[in-house]
């Protein structure tokens, strides 16, 4: 194929919706990086300002504004990696002849250290021994339990439009369209307590009812798969062994709101999942369930993948609208919400790849019996994923009410021979850690709240006894520090000043140091615009919590390191902070 | 950076005490006060009304509400944290606190943190309109304690040498009021945010010289800065110059919009401009004339007496004031004579004040005869 040109890639995407992300990827892969002669184009060709575009290019980890970054591999350097050696892979590549850089956790947790090369999704720990394959399929979950967006998942040939249908695959679609009225979808959808699975936990029912009876159209389906939190990898496996699953859910969304358009809103960093969700979007237009004329009826529904390009915070939904349209992607101010003003202002439903995907099974099978899967008062099922020091990780589709210990324990084998099990995150790491006799929680928001942490999107990391948890704490801080956007001042500024004091550039007196983060955390939860800011010291307060021996030799060390007495830095009597005025 | 689909409260009447709406009084409790709103207002412009006098970093009440700087924050009632009041919208029964001890303490550690990231607190008023505004924040919140040191934020750029702005962004806090009045105000899209988080910076496309990005060098950028991060670099050549500043209200002389201007006169010398922010005509806008280009008032090129050109060797000669109205009304004369009094016309100056003007076309009009006049500000 020729070189296509700076008019022909712009003529390509000038006319589609949202089409600033895959126009800047075709260049970014035409020429290797986004080159300032591709940036005049696509400004010229989108009329969007130059200096914005610039600035808004800039934000994306991913995109490389020098020539030849495409090709420089992409090291993850999250916490579970970390520990498993990536340090290391990144010395191999570059004693290979690479130029390595590294990346946040790309949603590989299962399967450490991944790489990112030229596009491609590499597992392994040394330069030469990398491999392309695909995701891991979920572990096979104990006897007796019944699973609702896992049930089929692990079939062969599942991926398949014919796979697919094997089970009650677009079972749920075609009821829908041929026997229910959009609300009679809502209600079931609504009646069943499913609730969203990316986190925030807002009613889907209720969700989508606000779209159907928002004024303004056309409306729109948003699939957040902007999977980024470290430690979070369920939507990859949804998406990668049963992609019409949330194909569906997205169609049953639409039709249940009135929605003619949809975007699954996809992070870069799972470029295989792009390939079969087109692929498989592609084959259901062919079988008329997308597009014009769904199954025979009046109802159309255009979908359409588009790729983000590295950056966390646009797993926020209001800055996912943005990038969407192709503006910088802060985080909006809310009220008003996106079921009213939601992708071009207009109400728009932005649910998780999870949510969606569990819509088609509650239509098919009803909503008692998703109300059922969950455990005692709690309805229905939550995906966790499961990593670091742990013997069988993966993901688990867990009966929301689940003991931890359960799952850690019975389902997932335990901590590694000879160890115990020293602390676990939540929310991947935005619920920071749990720890001793909190352990004890059940897999629910209210179990887990009570212990000032929460159940997020349902990723857990396992760190055992042999963990240095400063460390642990400093690296997970980095990410948040690297991901914060900018917008606000508590976590901009926040962020920065937790990794210093875990460095241990903070003050060098124990109550100082502890006054100081503590002051931080609090002001970032009270005041921080979203949830990365208001998340992001929960990790630096359970540290405090949990493990106030580390914390003290963290700061006596640095006390150390500053060259003062460190008898005088520590205990009851000191005196605090000298220079607070 | 501003599609969040709230209407803006730009250019909303702002209500003078309390209201009148149609039909139903909106009203909602601020600190325990019963106090009316319409509808749009947020509840910071409530608050200010009522003068809570709540404190800000990244508003600016000519841009629409950003919701950064977070120091606006009020309790509001039912809900788990603190709201920023500037992107809140009054709603009828709302129930908020703009002050309380815990929200005391909110603002000062979030002031400890602003101080924390810049080399300098304290900057030369000369700097611009709004650049004290982070000092006089931090003297009230007893702020500057040193606490939360750490890495500063913001490189800045003695490379650029434009003679205008000053763009030193050591003193930067990122609230981007330069980036939204640019954007929002000017129209202008020179500048934006690249990178995230601690390493925001604010640039010009591809990060170089405002002369060669989309700048109109109209100042606006520096008088809303909030930390003296940029600055009037025609005002600071200044800052020297002894004597107390003084400002006088007036029009700028250049065309014929009208702008308010406060210029700044230390002496006999002007030493800077101020946009009014309450000039009917600019609400605070200039351009770069009417900011930047004062210094020909006491320029030593300038004329001082009036010219005559000699009609034999085509030179000029100084003359009288009498000597040179006398010549020119006897040309006029000549041409209206020799050629019909449609033969002249007259085109009066932007830069002359509005008084001038209407001289000017009495002058043409009765005097000579004719309805050939105009003003170059048409153009």
């Amino acid at each position: 194929m020729p070189r296509p040109t700076n008019d022909e890639l712009v003529a390509r995407w000038k006319g589609e919706p949202a089409p600033l992300l895959p126009l800047l990827h075709a260049f970014h892969a035409r020429d290797g990086h986004l080159s300032e002669d591709a940036l005049r184009a696509v400004s010229a060709g989108l009329r969007i300002p130059i200096a914005d575009l610039f600035g808004t290019v800039t934000f994306y980890h991913h995109f490389s504004r020098d020539a030849g970054g495409f090709d420089r591999p992409r090291v993850c350097n999250g916490p579970v990696c970390s520990m498993r050696g990536a340090e290391v892979l990144v010395a191999s590549l570059r004693a290979a002849g690479h130029d390595p850089m590294t990346m946040p956790c790309p949603g590989r947790c299962d399967e450490p250290v991944p790489v990112i090369h030229r596009g491609t999704v590499l597992t392994g720990r040394t330069a030469g021994t990398l491999v392309s394959e695909p995701s891991p399929l979920p572990p096979t979950p104990p006897d007796g339990v019944e699973e609702c967006v896992f049930a089929g998942i692990r079939r062969a040939g599942r991926a398949t439009l014919a796979g697919y249908r094997e089970g009650d695959g677009y079972e749920a679609l075609t009821r829908a369209v041929t026997a229910m009225k959009p609300e009679q979808v809502i209600e079931e959808i609504d009646r069943s307590g499913l609730a969203g699975r990316g986190g925030a936990g807002f009613p889907t029912g209720r969700k989508w009812r606000a779209v159907a009876d928002a004024p303004g159209e056309p409306k729109t389906i948003v699939c957040n798969a902007d999977e980024g939190e470290p430690g979070c990898f369920k939507d990859r496996v949804l998406m990668d062994h049963d992609p019409h699953g949330t194909i569906e859910g997205m169609a049953l969304a639409a039709y249940a709101t009135g929605a003619v358009r949809g975007f699954i809103y996809l992070r870069y960093e799972y470029p295989e999942t792009f390939e079969i969700l087109e692929g498989a979007i592609a084959v259901a237009e062919a079988a008329g369930l997308l597009g014009d004329g769904i199954l025979g009826t009046d109802f159309s529904f255009r979908l359409m993948v588009r790729r983000g390009a590295g950056a966390y915070i646009c797993g926020e939904e209001t800055s996912l609208l943005n990038s969407l349209e192709g503006g910088h992607p802060f985080p909006r101010n809310r009220p008003p919400f996106p079921v009213t003003h939601g992708f071009e202002n207009l109400p728009t439903v932005v649910n998780n790849v999870e949510t969606l995907a569990s819509a088609p099974p509650i239509i098919v099978h009803g909503a008692e019996w998703y109300r059922g899967l969950g455990r005692g008062d709690h309805a229905g099922t939550k995906v966790i994923s499961l990593s670091g020091d742990i013997a069988r990780p993966g993901n688990y589709e867990v009966p929301i009410g689940l003991p931890l210990r359960e799952l850690l324990h019975d389902w997932a084998g335990g901590p590694p021979h000879g160890r115990t099990i020293q602390a676990v995150t939540m929310a991947g790491l935005s619920g920071g850690f749990l720890a001793g006799a909190d352990l004890d929680v059940t897999l629910d928001e209210p179990s887990i709240r009570s212990k000032h942490s929460f159940l997020g999107a349902g990723g857990i990391m396992v760190f055992d006894d042999s963990r240095d948890m400063i460390r642990v704490t400093r690296e997970s801080m980095e990410f948040f520090a690297e991901e914060s956007c900018g917008k606000c001042f508590p976590c901009r500024i926040g962020t920065q000043r937790l990794v210093e004091r875990l460095e241990g550039k903070g003050p060098a007196t124990l109550d100082a140091w502890v006054d100081e983060v503590t002051d931080l955390n609090e002001v970032m939860k009270k005041t921080s615009a979203c949830g990365l800011g208001q998340a992001a010291p929960l990790l630096t307060e359970s540290l405090i919590r949990y493990f106030p021996d580390p914390v003290r030799e963290h700061v006596a060390a640095s006390g150390n390191a500053a060259g003062a007495p460190p008898a005088a830095r520590l205990g009851p009597d000191d005196a605090g902070p000298p220079e607070k005025g | 950076m501003k599609r969040n689909g709230t209407a803006t409260t730009n250019g909303a009447p702002r209500p003078e005490g309390a209201p009148r709406t149609k039909g139903v009084q909106l009203t909602m409790t601020l600190d325990g006060e019963k106090v009316a709103f319409t509808r749009g207002e947020t509840v910071y412009e409530v608050a200010e009304r009522h003068r809570r006098e709540i404190p800000t970093l990244c508003y600016d009440p000519r841009l629409d509400p950003f919701g950064g700087c977070r120091l606006c924050v009020v309790e509001l009632e039912g809900a788990r944290n603190p709201v920023a009041s500037c992107t809140t919208k009054a709603e009828p029964g709302m129930r908020v606190r703009t002050r309380s001890a815990a929200l005391e303490v909110q603002r000062r550690i979030l002031m400890e943190m602003v101080a924390s990231e810049n080399r300098d607190t304290d900057v030369d008023p000369m700097h611009g309109y709004a650049s004290q505004e982070m000092a006089e924040l931090l003297d009230r919140y007893d702020a500057r304690t040193g606490r939360f040191e750490g890495a500063l934020s913001g490189t800045s750029r003695p490379d650029d040498d434009n003679p205008f702005i000053k763009r030193d962004y050591e003193n930067c806090i990122s609230c981007y009021r330069c980036v939204r009045v640019c954007a929002e105000q000017e129209g202008d899209y020179a500048i934006s945010v690249m990178n995230r988080g601690f390493h925001t910076q604010i640039t010009t496309e591809f990060g170089g010289l405002l002369k060669d990005s989309a700048c109109t060098f109209c100042g606006q950028c520096i008088q809303t800065c909030p930390t003296g991060a940029l600055g009037d670099l025609k005002a600071l050549a200044n800052k020297d110059v002894p004597g107390e500043t003084e400002t006088t209200r007036t029009i700028c002389p250049y065309c014929g919009v009208g702008c308010t201007v406060d210029v700044m006169t230390r002496g006999e010398k002007i030493v800077g401009v101020l946009p009014a922010m309450d000039g009917p005509a600019n609400e605070g806008a200039l351009c770069v004339k009417g900011q930047f280009a004062f210094d020909f008032v006491g320029h030593p090129d300038r004329l001082a007496t009036p010219f005559i050109r000699e009609d034999k060797s085509g030179q000029l000669r100084p003359a009288s004031w009498d000597e040179a109205l006398d010549f020119a009304a006897g040309k006029l004369r000549r041409v209206v004579k020799d050629h019909g009094r449609r033969a002249v016309y007259g085109i009066a100056s932007g830069r002359a004040p509005h008084e001038a003007a209407y001289m000017m076309q009495r002058f043409i009009r009765a005097g000579l005869g004719t309805n050939h006049i105009d003003n170059c500000s048409r153009a």
